[in-house]
């Protein structure tokens, strides 16, 4: 067991030093000098050259880079260009985006999962028509799009909501109000996505032996479809959140953007506009660090439940 | 199998996510409540601040936050001339020019409670000239020491007479700050920055927003009647604009034209407007062949090699009607480097006049078929509104413009790198000329990314740096800027002007010519 | 393969056609999406002899004008006619639509069938890699590659057809795992054929409906990630038009003239919406088991 652990974790260890050496490397690869960045209107090239100097930009790129594992082993990210640990302004983020994230979820599963109940237990009926039309709809539709219009109508025309920005938890009810346009517009997309797997996952256990077998022992219909159909179908839909997940951030990333909230995802593009490097390794970072530690839970979880795995 | 992985993979980034959501609650109700009956929210729509730290700050819109909890020795008033702030007089200056003596207010505390005194001066003007990164060293570099004498006198020796002193001592070199926070924090002053204004520095959300509460401490307390002033900055000019609307916002520093009718037709809103200093046109690639500051070597294109072509390149530019249709009216066309806000105006410079046909006639006179002129634009509506403009002027009179959207940052990087035709981009603007000038246009000059070399101009321009009467400064600029027309290594289109919007029920709110929004004294009705 | 076999496989094959193309004609939605689809490569062909006026075409003394006679849609900020920009634009969508479609299947089809057929370590590296760039939001990967290498249509294109090769890879993975199981494979190589010979005479034939499919619901993914990248000033430059460019042109006249925003915005979901529906018929009809 000792040895599986030690695997999986150097294993860990190995992805997060390659995604940020590629990080590294990367985000200098992109055209546009940090101290010009960082200068604003004042470009005296003693000024700059103090700035590279400041930020280590003078020097090689592997001296910045041992430099910075060196600061980031000492659990210290540097400070970004407002002159603010890194570490704080990403912690002060993180429950921004998930709010965000977590709603969207509640509401494309609030959504999705009755019309796709309802869509297979109905087939061919109206329901399932207007339940398939809508998710083929909700597919097509831009969420960007859908965000402007939103904002035209809600907050633009009718003022029942605001149009932008957020609004801590410890404000309830101004937390919601910012929230639920973000949470709609990108929560109906996936409700789309879950509608139709739910539905075909469904129609397919409908169908299945052991539902006509649960059928023939006289077991009533609701009883079918909740406790068996509608039971096995969950299987598959969470199988499907897992792989929506990075859908889920880039929808996030594009949703903060319309709607003015400054989460994870707004910050990663501020940073990559403002070139600063030292927060954007540091939210690459943290994002790598999320997505390793998350599988390895997953690996070492799954090593319990079913021990053959550690020993292949 | 890997359907079970993948269940656990799912529950487990479900449950994490929850965890943290749980510790964001718990963080979040530990933040400040966000409205009460005093607090004033603005709106920042020219980026985020930077350091919060008055030695590094570089730019526009932390000015406007530092109005409020960082006063200076002197300030502008509303005629933009320069008054006493934490000074208590506008400085002495010795017969020889080399020594300046600053008589600073008694009995005042900054927003910690430490008294402010000459002891501090001195120690921020230490910081400001020999901390790394500094922004002001350059802007006081001809001090040559500074002594407290006593508690409420600062001197200051110069290496060389320099009459911008007080200017900058009207800006962030001139911030105060407090030694006991100095002495704490060092290089971090701006994760806590404590100086001597009517509000202090509470917290700071970074992308997001600053927050600044009524400070006990203030010398002038009985005139600050908010609670607290939230600035929020805003990257989009279409939401600003509807969260201002929306009373989100109570006050915008600057609304987009494509805003301005519902704004204007808001009954509970208002609009202050300040023609600003500065100038936008574009900047032509002339001679930057090698970089910035890498000598003249003429870059070859056909308006860099082509004169008449410059010319032809101007005149096809109605600058009329692109206030008209890009900005409803909004801007005040120019074609100089000087804003008719400025003193220093001189509308005896002549502007080329709009005439399509002379401008066929000449790209037809300069024997190259179908010139073609890359147009470099920092991505963002409104300048890339300005250039489908321009492309479809220029595309009248037979010179078809290839519009390269960059970003901000990288634009700039091509700009001093030499890799560009045009380059649309503009200038805030600066009190002096000399600003507005000689940083572009000079063969030395720090921004010169034209490349552009003309011995005549740099000893005008030189001349009128050392001229001691407004008269001759005056009859230098005009012939410096008649060469810059002429020759075109900038084509300048207009002058913004800065609209704020206010909520009606604010009072108290000031716009000087520095299109800064003065926003620490205002009260709600 | 001897000649008898051919004939006797070729039989049933042209009868399955027509049994498709029965069960296709079945699908009202799926034939009006046929029509859609169709239309719109039409008009993006066409474009220059469809549109009213060249979309270029200024008039500064009719801007941000509301639909007429002259003008069916109105006019932009600049007094272009939206129409004819509408029009064109479809050329950009539907580039970028087909052909980051046949980018991802350049990538995806190959290293897919490679892991599926052999197996093995090959197949374990492959896997995991995919996971690794499923994960990845490629909306980052696109706005990465368009900050280093400049926004150009070709580089969105390419942005767009790399992000969505990894789904593209787990199903040919996927397709190439079964289709291996079937009896005609051990019945090739017992004939001697190649490792090559098998994968593309044999194999890739056999999932042709299934990439088909796949590409069809690629298609409108692109599309729409067309429209997000320009949107965000990415993707195609002015003057060119395109759907996404309009909506960021659009962007700054919300409230003054919200017809903007609107009409390319419906281009948009028509274009996603015909290639989904035709998609889904094409599915229903290719593996009648999910079929109402």
């Amino acid at each position: 067991m000792g040895g599986f652990l030690l695997r999986k974790v150097g294993a860990a260890l190995v992805v997060l030093v390659i995604a940020s050496m590629l990080v590294f490397a990367g985000v200098r690869a992109i055209p546009g000098d940090p101290a010009i960045a960082l200068g604003a209107e004042d470009r005296d090239p003693a000024l700059l050259a103090q700035i590279r100097h400041k930020y280590m930009l003078d020097r090689p790129l592997p001296v910045q880079y041992v430099h910075w594992v060196w600061l980031a082993l000492h659990g210290d990210l540097g400070v970004d260009q407002r002159e603010l640990p890194v570490a704080h302004t990403i912690v002060t983020r993180i429950p921004i985006t998930l709010e965000i994230a977590v709603l969207s979820l509640v509401v494309s599963v609030i959504i999705g999962i009755p019309a796709g109940v309802i869509a297979a237990v109905r087939r061919g009926k109206p329901e399932d028509y207007l339940a398939t039309t809508g998710a083929l709809i909700g597919l097509s539709v831009p969420h960007f799009w859908l965000g402007l219009l939103f904002i035209i109508w809600f907050a633009v025309d009718l003022h029942w909501l605001p149009a932008s920005g957020y609004v801590s938890m410890s404000h309830p009810i101004a937390n919601i109000e910012h929230m639920i346009m973000p949470a709609i517009v990108l929560g109906t997309g996936f409700a789309a996505v879950l509608m139709r797997q739910m539905r075909s996952s469904m129609l397919s256990s409908l169908g299945a032996d052991y539902v006509r077998t649960a059928r023939a022992k006289g077991l009533s219909e609701r009883s079918v479809i909740w406790r068996h159909a509608f039971r096995n179908s969950l299987i598959t839909i969470t199988t499907l959140l897992g792989l929506q997940l990075g859908a889920l951030i880039s929808g996030v990333v594009v949703t903060e953007t319309i709607f003015g909230i400054a989460g994870f995802g707004r910050l990663t593009i501020d940073a990559v506009n403002q070139r600063d490097y030292t927060l954007i390794q540091g939210v690459v970072l943290v994002t790598a660090a999320g997505y390793v530690i998350v599988n390895l839970l997953v690996d070492i979880l799954y090593s319990f439940l079913n021990p053959r795995i550690r020993v292949s | 199998m890997n359907v079970i992985r993948s269940r656990i993979a799912v529950i487990a980034a479900l449950a994490l996510l929850v965890v943290l959501a749980v510790t964001a609650a718990a963080q979040a109700g530990s933040r400040s409540p966000q409205k009460e009956g005093g607090t004033l929210t603005v709106g920042l729509t020219l980026g985020e601040p930077d350091a919060l730290d008055p030695t590094l700050a570089r730019t526009f819109s932390g000015r406007e936050v530092f109005l409020t909890f960082c006063e200076k020795l002197y300030d502008l008033n509303a005629k933009a001339q320069i008054v006493p702030q934490l000074a208590s007089a506008l400085p002495t200056v010795s017969k020889d020019k080399l020594t300046v003596t600053i008589p600073l207010r008694k009995g005042i505390k900054f927003n910690d409670g430490t008294p402010f005194d000459a002891a501090a001066v001195v120690q921020t003007i230490q910081r400001d000239l020999t901390l790394t990164g500094s922004a002001r060293a350059s802007e006081i570099s001809p001090i040559a020491s500074e002594q407290a004498v006593g508690q409420y006198k600062v001197v200051i020796h110069l290496k060389t007479p320099y009459s911008p002193l007080t200017a900058q001592f009207a800006d962030r070199a001139g911030m105060i700050m407090s030694p006991a926070q100095l002495n704490n924090l060092g290089a971090k002053f701006a994760t806590n920055p404590v100086c001597v204004g009517p509000f202090t520095y509470q917290n700071r959300v970074a992308g997001d927003s600053i927050t600044v509460v009524k400070s006990p401490y203030y010398y002038n307390k009985k005139n600050v009647h908010l609670d607290k002033i939230v600035f929020k900055v805003e990257n989009d000019t279409a939401a600003a604009a509807a969260a201002l609307k929306a009373g989100d916002l109570q006050a915008l520093d600057g609304i987009d034209s494509t805003q301005l009718q519902g704004i204007k037709a808001d009954n509970k809103l208002r609009i202050i407007k300040q023609t600003g200093l500065g100038y936008q046109g574009l900047t032509l690639n002339i001679g930057n062949k090698n970089g910035l500051l890498k000598g003249y070597s003429n870059v070859g294109t056909p308006i860099a090699a082509n004169a008449d072509l410059r010319e032809a390149f101007e005149m096809a530019i109605d600058r009329k009607a692109m206030n008209k249709v890009v900005f409803g009216g909004t801007v005040l066309p120019g074609c100089t480097p000087i804003s008719p806000s400025s003193a220093w105006y001189d509308s005896t410079v002549k502007c080329t006049p709009y005439n399509p046909t002379q401008a066929k006639k000449l790209v037809a006179a300069s024997g190259i078929s179908n010139p073609t002129v890359h147009l470099m634009v920092p991505t963002g509506t409104a300048a890339l509104r300005q250039a489908q403009f321009m492309q479809s002027e220029e595309a009248a009179v037979g010179i078809k413009i290839v519009i390269d959207s960059t970003d901000f940052v990288t634009s700039l990087s091509k700009a001093d790198a030499g890799t560009y035709d045009t380059f649309q981009i503009g200038w805030s603007g600066r009190v002096d000329p000399d600003g507005n000038i000689y940083q572009f246009v000079a063969t030395t000059g720090s921004q010169n990314d034209s490349g552009y070399t003309n011995a005549r101009l740099d000893l005008i321009l030189n001349n009128a740096r050392k001229a001691s009467t407004v008269e001759a400064r005056q009859t230098l600029y005009r012939a410096a800027q008649k060469i810059i027309l002429n020759d075109r290594p900038l084509i300048y289109l207009y002058h913004p002007v800065t609209r704020a919007g206010l909520s009606t029920s604010l009072k108290g709110i000031t716009m000087y010519p520095d299109t800064l929004l003065r926003v620490a004294f205002a009260t709600f009705k | 393969m001897s000649a008898v076999d051919t004939v006797t496989l070729t039989t049933p094959r042209a009868r399955r056609r027509i049994l498709l193309r029965k069960r296709f004609l079945r699908r009202p939605m799926a034939v009006a999406g046929l029509v859609i689809v169709v239309g719109l490569v039409v008009v993006a062909l066409f474009a220059p002899w469809i549109a009213p006026y060249s979309p270029g075409a200024t008039d500064f003394n009719a801007i941000l004008a509301s639909p007429s006679s002259k003008h069916w849609l109105g006019t932009d900020f600049l007094g272009r006619d939206e129409l004819s920009r509408l029009i064109w634009g479809a050329r950009a969508s539907m580039q970028a639509g087909f052909f980051a479609t046949v980018v991802a299947m350049v990538i995806a089809v190959p290293i897919g069938l490679v892991a599926g057929y052999y197996r093995g370590w090959i197949d374990t590296v492959i896997a995991r890699l995919t996971d690794v760039l499923l994960a990845f939001p490629f909306l980052i990967l696109a706005v990465g590659l368009a900050a280093i290498f400049g926004p150009s249509l070709l580089n969105a294109t390419l942005a767009l057809g790399i992000g969505a090769a990894p789904a593209l890879i787990r199903v040919s993975r996927g397709e190439a795992l079964a289709q291996r199981e079937e009896d005609y494979v051990p019945a090739a190589i017992a004939n001697g054929a190649s490792d090559a010979t098998i994968i593309f005479r044999h194999i890739l034939p056999n999932m042709s409906s299934t990439l088909l499919v796949q590409a069809t619901l690629t298609i409108p993914a692109a599309i729409v990630g067309e429209a997000i990248l320009s949107f965000l000033g990415l993707g195609v430059q002015p003057p060119t038009p395109s759907w996404g460019t309009m909506l960021q042109d659009a962007q700054s006249y919300l409230s003054q003239a919200p017809r903007l925003a609107v009409i390319p915005g419906l281009a948009i979901v028509a274009a996603a919406l015909a290639f989904n529906v035709l998609g889904d018929g094409l599915r229903d009809i290719f593996d009648p088991r999910t079929t109402r």
